[in-house]
């Protein structure tokens, strides 16, 4: 059986994995560069290197994520909905609806049995309600995302912020801070913020079965916490691997798919 | 939606709550201050209501009655009609249908709810209306969507052309909910021959259809009666207008939310009345003594909205004009056009008179009324033509003594963004500083009150206003 690969070029993070007869023996999430070729390079390279192979033993490889098109070393490029679609559905069996925060964009989607997208809802917009979003106020904060995530669970009673905006949320946050809001109040509005935009878009696809979310935010304890309150379902976490290399993971069960024969594409 | 929430019937949770609010004036003190334990997010609206005294119990009185109205008109055998206030809910009182008003509910939601009409706002997009659409309908929509509120069996509205935003709102509310609609239109301009007999043919349409969706016929006898009652809260109305204009005026800015309000909710019936007489009433007392109706006695400053309030939770815009002394002469909304009004002679040729000597002069009067229902009279053509919105704008700023003018709305606006930036230069050219609020009068996630409150200061501070 050949070694396959996947690249997700995001735009805060890019994550390579590979895998051999569906097991993944290598997966790297590095921060973003300002060139997605470079950061598919260097991402590609650590995952090798951790999978202790050469680029030449790949038989097949994809790439997704917003920089897609400018990774040289991949045969093929599939949109990151299909790819998390498919990489949902491996981390969580049953999954069948996927909900996908991303740095720059949000997504809902309904999956098959295979995992094929058969229903999908992105964030019409803007920032708010993507990963940039908590990016920006961990850092108006000061502190980190997984600290900001557990915020929520201290707060007595979380702010409204404004949630259509990142820059005027990010003024909120600056005023609140100065106005001496606790912190974990301001932290739990703005899981809140969050949770409420990403909400709208989970109920608009009509949620059914077994809920799993994939991107980085799906570390966010808040946010998730939150989200389940609003939805007023569970989402299953991921056991098999970190959620955040779902689109990854996707690109790579494809590239098997493709040298086994199913889903050539035209 | 939380699941929670869809475990309520929305129009009884409201009716409920208003109720008991409005019949908190005749408890004990204990009995006061446990309610308010009970509430403790619409507390402060309702302190700031029975703090205005006896006009502050007829507004309590008033809502609560406007959602018994809804929760019993099946039991009562009355239709549902869904309207905006833009309509004039007169005709539907005199064909004994009950009005449901949406931008109303959703301010009523917005006071009474602790986080606002977000939950059901978020519903409706969730429906597939955008996000950008109007907050002032999407919050009771939401909740009508959800099939949490009495059933709507038709609806009108009379906002196309004025504001597309609010139109296709009902259009996308009849067409989900599978109900029968009917739209006014309006000719861009208003006041000459040839409008003033379109919207008497359009009426006359609209009547035709609430007839046959009701199965009630129009009684002119009715008709004249509910027309009376309106003759009357103009002449009330009026008073409270020439108040408005002393300095200090003794009209709290909250009476002018009170004042269109309850225009919308009740125009031509009793109650509406008695609390115009109430809030003349108490007003003249201050009047006579020259003192101003804000809660401590001190006008800094005088501002026209030139379009709408604000009204997320608590009432904080109506708080923040208390606190730093601002009296509000008014806006948009509470203006009525009427040819008795003060400002009659000023705006010759764009008001109304109600004559019911026959039924083609009542249905004349009721014509040219609801096209000078807010926005439909004052934007229906652009901005700066003669009669519309600049030139009102003028005129309400020079005849109340406005300090300043300001723009509020929602993102849904669209139908003022489109024309707000030459709006405001024309209204600065003619000396009043302008603030345009980006905020949305009904949804605090688009920008904090605390963020709306700060830019607020910095205007008045930075004109040398305050």
């Amino acid at each position: 059986m050949s070694f396959v690969a996947g690249c997700d070029v995001g735009s805060l993070t890019s994550k390579a994995v590979i895998m051999k007869n569906k097991k993944i023996i290598g997966s790297i999430i590095i921060k973003s560069k300002p060139r997605p070729k470079d950061s598919a390079d260097a991402v590609m390279e650590a995952a090798l290197a951790e999978a202790g192979i050469s680029g030449g033993d790949i038989a097949y490889c994809i790439g997704t994520g917003y920089g897609r098109d400018r990774i040289d070393f991949v045969d093929e490029v599939v949109s990151e909905i299909s790819c998390h679609g498919k990489g949902a559905r491996w981390l969580l069996p049953t999954a069948q609806t996927v909900i996908d925060i991303g740095g720059q964009d949000c997504k809902t989607m309904k999956i098959d049995t295979d995992g094929n997208v058969s229903r999908f809802m992105t964030n019409d917009k803007c920032a708010s309600g993507t990963g940039r979003f908590l990016e920006v106020m961990a850092n108006v904060l000061g502190v980190s995302m997984e600290e900001l995530g557990k915020l929520s669970k201290q707060s007595r009673s979380p702010v409204t912020l404004a949630s259509t905006c990142t820059v005027w949320a990010q003024a909120d946050v600056i005023k609140f801070i100065n106005s001496g809001v606790p912190i974990e109040d301001i932290g739990a509005g703005i899981n809140t913020a969050m949770a409420a935009r990403v909400a709208i878009l989970v109920n608009a696809v009509k949620p059914e079965g077994d809920i799993f979310m994939t991107g980085g935010v799906a570390k966010n304890v808040g946010v998730v916490a939150t989200l389940e309150k609003l939805i007023g379902k569970r989402i299953k976490k991921a056991r098999k691997a970190d959620p955040q290399i779902a689109g990854a993971i996707g690109a790579a069960l494809l590239s098997m798919e493709r040298i086994n024969g199913h889903g050539l594409r035209n | 939606m939380r699941p929670e929430i869809k475990e309520y019937n929305y129009d009884w949770l409201m009716g409920r709550a208003l109720r008991t609010a409005a019949n908190l004036p005749r408890g004990t003190k204990k009995e006061i201050g446990h309610t308010y334990q009970y509430i403790p997010y619409f507390k402060d609206i309702v302190k700031s209501l029975v703090d205005l005294g006896d006009p502050g119990f007829q507004t309590l009185d008033m809502l609560a009655t406007y959602y018994e109205n809804i929760l019993s008109a099946r039991e009562k055998g009355k239709k549902l009609c869904a309207t905006t206030f833009c309509n004039s809910p007169v005709i539907l009182y005199a064909m004994d249908i009950v009005p449901v008003t949406l931008e109303m509910l959703t301010t009523i939601g917005s006071l009474v709810w602790k986080r606002g009409m977000f939950d059901y706002m978020d519903f409706c997009v969730e429906t597939g209306m955008p996000e950008t659409s109007c907050s002032s309908q999407r919050g009771a929509q939401g909740a009508l969507l959800s099939g949490l509120c009495e059933k709507i069996d038709f609806a009108i509205c009379d906002t196309p052309g004025v504001c597309d935003t609010n139109a296709n709102a009902f259009a996308f509310l009849t067409e989900y909910l599978n109900i029968p609609f009917f739209q006014l239109n309006y000719p861009s301009s208003i006041g000459d021959r040839r409008s003033q007999k379109y919207h008497v043919d359009d009426y006359k349409g609209m009547i035709a259809f609430a007839e046959a969706q009701s199965g009630n016929r129009l009684d002119y006898d009715r008709l004249a009666e509910v027309l009376a009652e309106v003759d009357k809260q103009d002449a009330l109305i009026a008073d409270l207008e020439d108040m408005l204009m002393l300095k200090p005026t003794p009209i709290n800015p909250i009476y002018n939310m009170m004042l269109y309000g309850g225009r919308f909710c009740f125009s031509g019936h009793p109650q509406y009345t008695k609390l115009l007489e109430s809030m003349v009433t108490s007003a003249k007392e201050k009047a006579i003594t020259g003192v101003s109706g804000l809660k401590n006695g001190k006008e800094n400053l005088r501002i026209y909205m030139s379009y709408i309030d604000h009204y997320t939770a608590d009432l904080n815009f109506f708080h923040y004009l208390e606190e730093r002394g601002i009296a509000s002469v008014g806006c948009i909304l509470s203006k009525n056009f009427r040819d008795n009004s003060p400002y009659a002679d000023a705006l010759a040729g764009s008001l109304y008179g109600i004559d019911t000597t026959s039924p083609d002069a009542m249905l004349d009067s009721l014509a040219q009324m609801n096209a000078r229902l807010p926005m439909v009279r004052s934007i229906r053509g652009p901005y700066d033509k003669k009669g519309m919105w600049l030139e009102e704008s003028l005129t309400f700023a020079k005849m109340y003594q406005a300090d300043c003018v300001i723009y509020n709305g929602t993102p849904g606006c669209r139908n003022t963004w489109g024309m707000l930036k030459p709006y405001a230069r024309d209204i600065e050219k003619h000396g009043y500083p302008c603030h345009i609020m980006n905020d949305d009068a009904f949804d605090d996630r688009v920008e904090s009150w605390e963020a709306t409150r700060e830019r607020l200061d910095e205007f008045f501070n930075i004109r040398g206003l305050l």
